[in-house]
C-alpha cells in the first residue's frame, strides 16, 4: 500500500497551512472567548474549495477523498485552528448524503457544504445513549407523507451555526415491529425543535447544544435516501470519515502544541543557556513528537485504505489512528504546557487554551475505552462483556 | 491581453541558504526550492488584469528540472500555460546571458505585457527587467505597486525611498513589482487538480536559436571570485540601568549615528 503524497496533495497541504497561519491560534481563542464563530475562515477555506475537497466534483466539490479532508483538518489546526466542524459538516455530513442521500438531496446539499456556504451539523447523542447507541430513544413515526420526529439529543456541537441537523432517529419497522435507525434533515429553526446551551470547558468557538425535539414534523424527503432501509448503512458510512478527521486534527493540534514548545525552549534560559538542552525538558518533547508522528501515519493508513474502498481495514485503522492521536495530543499539549513553566497557563502562549480540546478528543466522537473494546474483541478475539 | 509572468525557483529565504563550494552558484540540492516570493504578487497581478480585461496569462520559468514542481505551483494559482526553458548548459548563466534567454523565449511568445517581481530572493540584482526591456525594445515599467491599464496605456506607480512616481508607458513593456501591489491568492483546490493539466512547453537552447557557449561559465559576464559566511551575529552592548541608564542609550544611539 502506499500512502504517499501525490504532489497535489503535498500542495494542498502547504496551501491550507498558508491560509491557517494568516488566521491563527490567536484569531481561534479571540472567537472562542468572545462568543464568535470562525465565519471568515470557515468562509474563505470553503471558497478555494478546501471544504469540499471531499464531495463529488459533479456536485461541486474537488472530488477528492478523505485524505485530502485529513489533510485540510491537520494543517488548520496545525495553524491553530482545530475546527471542529469539519468533523462533522464535510466528514459525516457530505459523506452519508453523497453515499445514501436520493439524487435530489445530493443536489439540494452537497454544494453548500463544499463551498461551505452550509452546514450540516450531526446528532445521534442522547442523555441515556452515548457509547451505546442501540439505546437511541429519539423516534419518527409517518404521518401521512410526513415524519413527526420526538427526543433529545445532547452535546450536539454547532446547532447555533447550522440551518440544518441531521438527526438520528428510530423508526417502527411496518413488518416486524423492531425499531431500526434513520436520519432525517431538520431545519435547526423547524416548529418544535428548541436548543440549550451546554457549558463546556473547552476553548472553542463551536458550541455544543441540548436539543430537543418536540413533535418535530418533517417533510417525507427529509429521510436520507429512498426508504427507511438507507438508515443503517447511512449512519455507518458516516462513522469513519468522523474517526479520521478526528485523529487528522488531533494530531495536527499537538504539532502545533510541539512547534510552539520547541521555539520556546531554544530561547528561554533559565540557568545560562536555553531549557531545550537539559534532557528532562527535551527528552518528553521528543517522545511526545515520536506518539504525534505515528499516529499521523496511522491517520495517512487510514485515510488511504478508507479511499480505496478496504473499508473493513479502514474501520480498524481509523479507530487505531483516533486512539493513538488522541492519547498524542493530550500529550504533546501537557508537554509543551511544562515546557513553558509558568507562560504555559497563559492565554497569551497559546497552549493550555488547547487543552479541553485535546482532552475531549479522548472521549468524543467515540472514547478510547470503546476502541479499546473494538480492538479486544475485533482483533485480539476476546468475547465482548456488554 | 497577452501578459507572461516571469517565476524563479529560489531556496526558501526563510531558511538556511548556501552558496556551494564547487563552483559558488545557489545550492539548490539541500534547500526548500519555491517560488520567489515577489513574483507570486506579480502572476496575482496577471491574473486581475485577466479577470478584468480578458486575455490569457503564461508562465516563464528558466531552471533546472526541478523548478516544474514551482511552475506546476504557479499555475495552480491560475495561469492558462507555461514555458519552462531547461538545458543543462544554463548552469552557471549570469543575468545578462539569462536576459538572452528569457529574451528569446519571450519573442516566441509574443506578450503584450511581461510581469515580474522587482527582485529575487537569491540574487537581489533588480537587473533582469530592464534587461529584458532593452533587449525586446519594450518599454520598462519597474518597481510598481500599483497598475493600472486602459486599453494600451499602462500606468504604474513607481515605489521610491521617498513616495512614489507616476509613470505611463504603452504596450508591449515589463512591467516589475513589488510586494506592496496586492495580496496574492492561495491556489484552490480546484486549481491545485487542473494544474497538472495545463500545458506546459519545454524549451531547450536549440529551441531558441542560443549557442551553448553564450551562456553558462563560458559565457558569463561576471564570475564569483570569492564568497564568505556572513560573520555571526555579534553580542551587542548591554546597558545596565544603575540610574544612569537613559543617559547611556542615549550615548549608544548617538555613537551610532541613530540619533
Ligand atoms: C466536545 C464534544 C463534542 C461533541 N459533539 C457531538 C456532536 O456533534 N454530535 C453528537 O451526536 N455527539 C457529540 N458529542 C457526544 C460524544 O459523541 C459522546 O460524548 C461520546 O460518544 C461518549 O458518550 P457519553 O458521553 O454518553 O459517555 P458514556 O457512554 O456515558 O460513557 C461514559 C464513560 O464510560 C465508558 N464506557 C461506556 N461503556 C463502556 C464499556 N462497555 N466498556 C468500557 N468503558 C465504557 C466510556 O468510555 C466513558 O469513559 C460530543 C461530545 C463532546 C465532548
Amino acid at each position: 500500500m502506499n500512502f504517499d503524497h501525490t504532489p497535489e496533495q503535498a500542495q494542498l497541504r502547504d496551501a491550507v497551512a498558508a491560509m491557517g497561519k494568516r488566521y491563527g491560534h490567536r484569531y481561534f481563542v479571540e472567537k472562542a472567548k468572545s462568543g464568535g464563530h470562525t465565519d471568515e475562515l470557515w468562509a474563505e477555506a470553503g471558497k478555494l474549495g478546501y471544504l469540499g475537497v471531499n464531495v463529488p466534483s459533479q456536485y461541486g466539490g474537488g472530488g477528492g477523498g478523505i485524505t485530502e479532508l485529513a489533510i485540510v483538518c491537520e494543517e488548520l489546526a496545525a495553524a491553530g485552528c482545530p475546527l471542529l466542524l469539519l468533523l462533522v459538516s464535510p466528514a459525516i455530513a457530505a459523506t452519508i448524503i453523497a453515499k445514501h442521500g436520493t439524487t435530489g438531496q445530493r443536489e439540494r446539499f452537497l454544494p453548500g457544504i463544499a463551498d461551505g456556504t452550509l452546514k450540516i451539523v450531526f446528532a445521534i447523542t442522547e442523555p441515556e445513549a452515548g457509547s451505546n447507541f442501540h439505546r437511541l430513544s429519539t423516534v419518527a413515526r409517518r404521518d401521512g407523507d410526513d415524519w413527526v420526529i420526538s427526543g433529545r439529543k445532547c452535546f450536539i456541537s454547532g446547532v447555533d451555526e447550522a440551518p440544518l441537523v441531521l438527526v438520528v432517529a428510530r423508526t417502527e419497522d411496518a413488518g416486524t415491529g423492531r425499531l431500526a435507525p434513520a436520519l432525517f434533515v431538520v431545519p435547526t429553526d423547524a416548529a418544535g425543535l428548541t436548543k440549550s446551551r451546554l457549558e463546556m470547558e473547552i476553548v472553542s468557538p463551536e458550541n455544543q447544544w441540548m436539543v430537543y425535539l418536540d413533535d418535530v414534523r418533517v417533510p417525507g424527503e427529509a429521510l436520507i435516501g429512498e426508504d427507511t432501509s438507507a438508515g443503517l448503512p447511512a449512519l455507518f458510512s458516516g462513522l469513519n470519515p468522523e474517526r479520521i478527521t478526528a485523529a487528522a486534527m488531533g494530531v495536527g493540534t499537538a504539532r502545533y502544541a510541539l512547534e510552539r514548545a520547541s521555539s520556546y525552549v531554544s530561547s528561554r534560559s533559565v540557568w545560562g543557556r536555553p531549557i531545550g538542552m537539559h534532557q528532562g525538558v527535551a527528552h518528553p518533547l521528543a517522545h511526545a513528537a515520536i506518539q504525534v508522528e505515528l499516529a499521523r501515519l496511522m491517520v495517512a493508513k487510514a485515510a488511504a485504505l478508507y479511499d480505496s474502498g478496504r473499508d473493513l481495514e479502514a474501520g480498524v485503522a481509523a479507530n487505531m489512528a483516533k486512539y493513538a492521536s488522541s492519547e498524542a495530543a493530550t500529550l504533546a499539549v501537557d508537554t509543551a504546557i511544562q515546557a513553558h513553566g509558568g507562560n504555559g497557563m497563559t492565554t497569551e502562549y497559546g497552549i493550555a487554551t488547547l487543552l479541553g480540546g485535546v482532552r475531549a478528543g479522548r472521549i468524543a466522537p467515540v472514547s478510547r475505552e470503546m476502541i479499546l473494546n473494538f480492538v479486544s474483541q475485533h482483533i485480539l478475539g476476546q468475547d465482548k462483556s456488554y | 491581453m497577452k501578459i507572461v509572468v516571469l517565476v524563479k525557483q529560489v531556496p526558501d529565504s526563510g531558511a538556511e541558504r548556501n552558496l556551494r563550494s564547487d563552483d559558488s552558484t545557489v545550492d539548490r540540492d539541500s534547500a526548500n526550492n519555491v517560488i520567489n516570493e515577489m513574483d507570486e504578487y506579480a502572476i496575482e497581478e496577471a491574473l486581475k488584469l485577466r479577470e478584468a480585461h480578458g486575455g490569457e496569462v503564461t508562465i516563464l520559468t528558466m531552471g533546472p528540472e526541478r523548478a516544474a514542481e514551482s511552475i506546476r505551483k504557479a499555475l495552480s494559482m491560475g495561469p492558462d500555460k507555461a514555458v519552462h526553458v531547461l538545458d543543462d548548459a544554463l548552469h552557471g548563466s549570469c543575468a545578462l546571458a539569462t536576459s538572452k534567454v528569457l529574451a528569446a523565449a519571450l519573442k516566441t511568445l509574443e506578450p503584450d505585457l511581461v510581469i515580474a517581481g522587482a527582485e529575487s530572493t537569491d540574487a537581489r540584482g533588480q537587473v533582469l527587467p530592464h534587461m529584458l526591456a532593452e533587449r525586446l525594445g519594450a518599454a520598462a515599467l519597474t518597481g510598481a505597486r500599483k497598475l493600472t491599464v486602459d486599453g494600451a496605456t499602462l500606468t504604474i506607480e513607481r515605489q521610491t525611498e521617498e513616495g512614489y512616481e507616476v509613470v505611463t508607458a504603452s504596450t508591449p513593456a515589463v512591467v516589475s513589482v513589488w510586494d506592496t501591489i496586492n495580496e496574492p491568492r492561495y491556489p484552490s483546490f480546484k486549481g491545485i487538480m487542473e494544474a497538472k493539466k495545463k500545458p506546459v512547453q519545454t524549451l531547450s537552447l536549440g529551441d531558441l536559436g542560443i549557442d551553448a557557449g553564450e551562456v553558462g561559465f563560458g559565457g558569463a559576464s561576471t564570475a564569483v571570485v570569492e564568497h564568505a559566511r556572513r560573520p555571526p551575529r555579534q553580542g551587542g552592548t548591554r546597558v545596565n540601568d544603575d540610574g544612569e541608564g537613559g543617559v547611556k542609550l542615549v550615548e549608544f544611539l548617538v555613537s551610532e549615528k541613530f540619533v
